[in-house]
């Protein structure tokens, strides 16, 4: 469904992605994981196509120049250079880093707003299909989107993805920052998102313990190049795995 | 498939300059000195060679540029004024009334002038520097208008006709050479003040006020501190400028105070204080020489505007620092 060959992005003279490459059948979870600076983020934003959208605006003040090679196929079309908002009507939709939401809407309002592509109906049932997902919602309803809590926050984030009808769903770090417990049940809403609707799903993370066990296919990345890639079961049971992301 | 992208790589010279001053050779301490050395001889040197007219000129670029510079610092701590003509006329008139009430010589005028107005601005600013963005924005714009009106209504230092007799230089070298010299100064002088660590919680106050606060520092403070430095040097202009033309009165709060500088210094380059009188060398000259064309005048000046910020928006001065310092080259990519 997504095919990822020779990405290399640089930010001036350094390499924050190396020759990455990958693929996503349709229907699977797959995970990046990589610590900090490994460039999932990088990874996330070259795929959603927001990169774009940062280089011009580098350019125009004479930052950082942002330098792409390789190509993105999505669907067996080459988007590399698509806006990113041409990828979100092809169904590609990034739910970025740090959950950001319109802090002066209230929850409802901000699932309205990112059902924009959506006709009326689908918005309504949309909205009650992200109810049904994150039942803790409900209650906040009406409160402004601000207020929420980080792991309400990052909920209401996912929720705003799944409103556009996405075939495929990037997520940046879903848990950061969040919880135990609200890690748990992101991931447990995660996997219920895929058994309800095939959802294919894109994960990066750090946190590596609670993502390995519900993917397909992983990915891990360092410094920008892949060092290993295999299915969540093969990944758990490497020792350099084991040692460097669950502290065995 | 072999691609090819341009590598941008500082100069050594550069690198080892930034910080360290480790220059080994007469190339490399050239290679610092040229650039600040050349403006400050072309400045000196330009009143010598240039006929009367331009030198009137070069004495209205000047002073725009130290407008510029004064806009320029107010942005680096993040307030973005629109009103460089309040501190402009606060200035004339502090100037313009202690010569024709007190009757006090040119060299007190000019120095009260300079402080007091700039304090009087930072009074009258006081309550809305609380402000932030366009909001902030505004109230400056709105300010020296304000002020003209209330002069033309009450009809009190001089109404409509201004105040005429203000004493003049006497001498046009001292004249000239004045505001050359405190152009120079200022320019040097705040890009100093910035790479110091009161310039740096200035910088700070722009890039993220709340931390600064949380770093325990008073920033309205600091921003009122910001806004006295930047009103005294506008206020300079406007005492410069009212013992130059003898006459102080509306005119001084006229927009043109308030939009040129900040054409120069987005011209030029915000933040680096050379962009800012870079800009007003190439504004006021050209609308100078445009002139001669008559009507079209403005439109030509707006096409020129248009086309250094669509080809140009970084400004001209980075842009040329950035060619000055760095190389390019293309490197082959791997993989």
């Amino acid at each position: 469904m997504l095919e990822v060959s020779n990405l290399m992005v640089f930010y001036e003279n350094a390499l924050a992605l190396n020759d990455f490459s990958m693929k996503v059948e349709q229907g699977n979870i797959i995970a990046i994981i990589g610590s900090n600076s490994a460039g999932k983020t990088t990874l996330m934003n070259t795929l959603s196509g927001l990169i774009l959208d940062t280089k011009i605006k580098e350019q125009r003040k004479g930052g950082e120049r942002i330098t792409l090679y390789g190509t993105i196929r999505f669907e067996s079309e080459d988007i590399t250079n698509v806006q990113p908002y041409d990828r979100v009507k092809r169904g590609m939709v990034l739910c970025r880093e740090r959950h950001p939401i319109f802090p002066e809407s209230d929850l409802v309002e901000n699932l309205k707003i990112a059902g924009y592509l959506q006709k009326s109906s689908e918005v309504s049932a949309g909205v009650d299909y992200v109810f049904r997902l994150f039942p803790t919602l409900v209650r906040l309803k009406s409160r402004k989107a601000g207020f929420l809590s980080g792991g309400e926050q990052q909920m209401l984030t996912i929720g705003m993805a799944l409103m556009v009808k996405p075939k495929m769903l990037l997520l940046d770090e879903p848990l950061l920052g969040l919880s135990p417990l609200m890690q748990n049940t992101l991931v447990d809403a995660i996997k219920k998102i895929r058994a309800e609707t095939g959802l294919t799903i894109v994960i990066t993370e750090q946190f590596a313990r609670p993502i390995l066990p519900m993917i397909d296919h992983g990915y891990i990345i360092e410094n920008g190049m892949l060092t290993m890639e295999g299915s969540g079961i093969e990944l758990m049971d490497n020792p350099e795995v084991k040692a460097a992301y669950f502290g065995v | 498939m072999k691609q090819r992208r341009k590598e941008r790589i500082d100069r050594g010279t550069k690198a080892r300059s930034d910080d360290i001053f480790a220059l080994t050779s007469y190339r490399e301490m050239l290679y610092v000195a040229v650039p600040p050395v050349l403006p400050v001889i072309a400045l000196l040197v330009m009143p010598l060679i240039l006929p009367p007219y331009w030198q009137k000129v070069l004495l209205q670029t000047t002073i725009f540029a130290l407008l510029a510079i004064s806009w320029d610092f107010l942005v680096s701590v993040g307030m973005v004024s629109l009103g460089q003509a309040l501190f402009f006329g606060m200035g004339a008139y502090v100037a313009g009334c202690l010569d024709h009430y007190a009757g006090l010589p040119i060299w007190l005028t000019i120095p009260l002038a300079t402080v007091f107005g700039g304090a009087l601005c930072t009074v009258l600013l006081l309550p809305v520097l609380r402000l932030r963005g366009v909001y902030f924005s505004m109230v400056t714009l709105v300010l020296p208008l304000m002020l003209e009106r209330i002069i033309e209504a009450t009809g009190m230092l001089g109404g409509t006709e201004g105040l005429t007799g203000i004493k003049p230089f006497g001498n046009s070298w001292v004249e000239m050479y004045v505001v050359i010299i405190v152009l120079l100064i200022a320019l040097f002088g705040f890009r100093r003040l910035v790479t110091t660590d009161y310039g740096l919680v200035l910088k700070a106050i722009k890039d993220n006020d709340r931390s600064v606060m949380s770093a325990g520092i008073n920033i309205y403070w600091m921003k009122a501190q910001a806004l006295f430095i930047s009103g005294s040097v506008g206020s300079f202009c406007g005492a410069y400028i009212t013992h130059v033309y003898m006459f102080v009165g509306m005119p001084d709060f006229a927009l043109d105070y308030s939009i040129l500088p900040l054409a120069s210094a987005v011209v030029g380059g915000m933040g680096t204080f050379a962009g800012s009188v870079m800009g007003a060398f190439i504004l006021v000259p050209l609308s100078e020489a445009l002139r001669n064309v008559g009507g079209l005048r403005i439109v030509l000046y707006a096409m020129s505007l248009v086309v250094f910020i669509v080809l140009l928006p970084e400004g001209i001065f980075h842009y040329i620092q950035r060619k000055y310092q760095q190389f390019e080259r293309w490197v082959e990519v791997e993989g």
